[in-house]
C-alpha cells in the first residue's frame, strides 16, 4: 500500500510541476516566418488536431514540408512547416490527402477548390527591393506564380502586384532572383 | 486448418500444434519487414521526387545511383512511380495503404485529449488496431513496433556483455508505472493542445527519426530520447522502458486485458525447467500460469519450451495456476506425499 500511495503522490506531483511549464512552452513561440502546408486548420486547431506522424512530408513531391524540432516550442515538436524562401509549395494537395487527422484538410486539385479553401499566407512585394520598381523589367514572381493573372498580375516593366486571391504557396519568393527577396509570403496564421 | 490440440477439453495428448513453436521466427520476419519499410519507405519518396522532377540528368553520382537502386526495387510494382509510390506511405504510428487509413490507438487517444474532442474520421483509423489488440493482446508490442526490433537485440546484447563479464542492469520495478506515464501523456497533450503523447512513444519516434535521418538530412531530438531509454534498458532493467515505461504498451495492455488468444501451459508435460520465464522479454511468470494483460504473445516462450508444454488456447482469462510441473521433481514428491498419506 505504501509503495502505491508513493506512486500516486509522485505521478500527482509530476503532473503539477510539468502541466503549466508545458502549456507555457507550447505556447511559445519563435520569430520564424514559417507557412503550414496548404489546408492546414488554423493554428490552434491544427496543433490540436496533427499527431506528428510526418505522412504529409513524405508525401510532398516538391519536399517543401520540413518538421520542427523544439525550436517554435514543444507543441510544435515534429509538425509540418515551409519555408517558401527554401522551397516552396506546388499546390498538389497530395498532404491534404493523406493527412490522417484532417489537421490539413483534403482540398481538390482544382482551380476554384484552390482559391477558395488554401489560405496558407499572402505575397507582399518590397518595391525598394524589387527590380522592376528599380527599372530594370524582371517578372520572374509572376513567372513561377502557379495562379498568374488572378493571384498576381504585372503592370509596366513587369512591376508586380499581388491581388487578395493570392493562396501563399510561396513559389514567387522561392524564386525572386534579387538577394535578399523582394517578395516575402506573410503566414495569415492565427 | 485448426489444430486439435488446442481444445482445452481433449485432454487425450497434450502435444501443442508443431507450428506454433515456429511463430518465433515469423514474428522476427515480421519485425524485420517492418522496419525494412521504415527504411525504404523514405529512399523511396526521394526517388518519388526525382522523377516527379524529371530530373535524373541532374543528380549527381550519388543521387543517381539512389534513383537507379530504387527505380530496380519499383519497377516491377509501378509504371508510374511519381504517382502510384503514393500508395503507402506513413509509419507504424499512422500509415495509409492504398487509401486505407490505418493509427495507432494512443494516436487516436492522444488527439482526443489534445483537442478534448470526437473527430470520428479519425478515430476510425484506430479501429482495426484496437480490434486486433481485443483479440491478440499487445501483440503490437511484439509483432510490429519498431522499437521491439532495436530493443530485443539491444537485450541480446545486454546478454553478451553480462556473458563477457559486464554487469548489466536487471532491476525491477512496478509494472503499473506505465499507466502512470499514459496518464500523464494525455494529460500534458490536453493541457498543451497538442499530442505530446507520441512525443515519449518509441515506435513513433523511430519512424519519424528514420524518415528525418534519410530524407529531411538529420536526426532530431527523439534520436537522443531513443538512445536514452536504450542505455536504460542495459544499465537498469532489461527491456525496462517496454516493461514499466512506454504509454503505448500501457494502453495496448489495458485494450488487451480480456484478450481471447492467449498462451497457457499445459501442466502434464511442463517440467519446471523454468526456461520459459528467463526467456520472457516482459518478465512474466509462464512457469506458474502468470501471463496477464502484459504478456504480448511473443511466443518466444513456446519456442524455447523443452518439453512443448506451452500453446495457445482461446479464453478470455488466463487459466488458474495449475501447480507444479507433472514432469518436475515437486510434483513428484507431491504425489509420493499423498501416495504415502493415503497408504496410511
Amino acid at each position: 500500500m505504501e509503495r502505491r500511495t508513493f506512486l500516486q503522490a509522485l505521478v500527482a506531483s509530476a503532473v503539477a510541476a510539468a502541466a503549466p511549464s508545458t502549456a507555457a512552452l507550447a505556447a511559445s513561440r519563435s520569430s520564424l516566418r514559417y507557412l503550414r502546408p496548404p489546408g492546414a486548420l488554423q493554428e490552434q486547431e491544427f496543433l490540436e488536431h496533427c499527431i506528428h506522424c510526418g505522412q504529409c512530408g513524405e508525401i510532398c513531391p516538391n519536399r517543401c514540408i520540413n518538421y520542427f524540432g523544439m525550436e517554435n516550442g514543444l507543441g510544435s515538436i515534429d509538425t509540418p512547416y515551409i519555408i517558401p524562401r527554401e522551397q516552396g509549395c506546388i499546390l498538389c494537395m497530395k498532404c491534404g490527402e493523406v493527412c490522417p487527422t484532417d489537421a490539413i484538410t483534403e482540398i481538390e486539385r482544382d482551380f476554384e477548390a484552390i482559391l477558395s479553401g488554401v489560405d496558407m499566407g499572402h505575397a507582399r512585394v518590397d518595391e525598394s527591393l524589387c527590380l522592376s520598381f528599380q527599372g530594370k523589367t524582371c517578372g520572374v514572381c509572376y513567372r513561377a506564380c502557379p495562379l498568374p493573372d488572378v493571384a498576381i498580375y504585372v503592370g509596366r516593366l513587369e512591376q508586380p502586384h499581388v491581388t487578395d486571391e493570392c493562396v501563399g504557396c510561396g513559389l514567387c519568393e522561392r524564386s525572386c532572383i534579387q538577394l535578399p527577396q523582394a517578395i516575402r509570403v506573410f503566414p495569415t496564421r492565427a | 486448418m485448426a489444430a486439435p490440440t488446442i481444445n482445452e477439453g481433449a485432454a487425450v495428448h497434450h502435444k501443442p500444434f508443431f507450428l506454433w513453436r515456429h511463430l518465433n521466427k515469423l514474428r522476427w520476419l515480421t519485425l524485420i519487414i517492418v522496419f525494412a519499410m521504415l527504411v525504404l519507405l523514405p529512399f523511396l519518396h526521394i526517388y518519388q521526387t526525382y522523377t516527379a522532377a524529371h530530373a535524373y540528368d541532374l543528380l549527381s553520382p550519388g543521387e543517381k545511383q539512389l534513383y537507379d537502386v530504387m527505380e530496380s526495387i519499383a519497377a516491377p510494382f509501378v509504371s508510374d512511380p511519381a504517382e502510384d509510390l503514393d500508395a503507402v506511405k506513413g509509419n507504424t504510428w499512422s500509415g495509409s495503404f492504398w487509401g486505407f487509413k490505418i493509427s495507432d490507438p494512443l494516436a487516436a487517444l492522444g488527439q482526443v485529449a489534445a483537442s478534448l474532442s470526437l473527430y470520428w474520421p479519425f478515430l476510425l483509423t484506430a479501429l482495426v488496431p484496437v480490434l486486433a489488440t481485443i483479440i491478440f493482446g499487445r501483440f503490437f508490442c511484439g509483432w510490429i513496433c519498431p522499437a521491439t526490433f532495436i530493443y530485443e537485440l539491444n537485450s541480446n546484447f545486454a546478454s553478451w556483455l553480462r556473458w563477457a563479464g559486464i554487469r548489466v542492469g536487471n532491476r525491477r520495478f512496478d509494472k503499473r508505472i506505465k499507466y502512470g506515464v499514459l496518464a500523464l501523456g494525455l494529460i500534458l497533450s490536453a493541457v498543451s493542445g497538442s499530442v505530446l503523447a507520441g512525443v515519449v512513444y518509441p515506435p513513433a519516434i523511430i519512424g519519424r527519426e528514420i524518415y528525418y535521418t534519410i530524407a529531411q538530412g538529420g536526426l532530431g531530438a527523439g534520436t537522443i530520447f531513443f538512445l536514452g531509454t536504450l542505455l536504460f534498458d542495459i544499465l537498469v532493467a532489461r527491456r525496462g522502458f517496454c516493461r514499466y515505461l512506454c504509454p503505448g504498451g500501457a494502453l495496448y495492455a489495458l485494450l488487451g486485458r480480456y484478450r481471447l488468444v492467449r498462451i497457457r501451459r499445459i501442466a502434464e508435460t511442463c517440467n519446471d525447467c523454468a526456461k520459459c520465464n528467463v526467456v520472457c522479454e516482459f518478465d512474466l511468470d509462464p512457469l506458474r500460469d502468470g501471463f496477464g494483460q502484459e504478456c504480448n504473445n511473443c511466443t518466444a516462450c513456446i519456442a524455447i519450451c523443452p518439453t512443448d508444454a506451452l500453446t495457445f488456447t482461446i479464453r478470455p482469462s488466463d487459466y488458474p495456476e495449475q501447480g507444479p510441473g507433472h514432469l518436475g521433481q515437486l510434483y513428484r514428491k507431491q504425489q509420493a506425499t499423498e501416495d504415502t498419506d493415503a497408504a496410511s
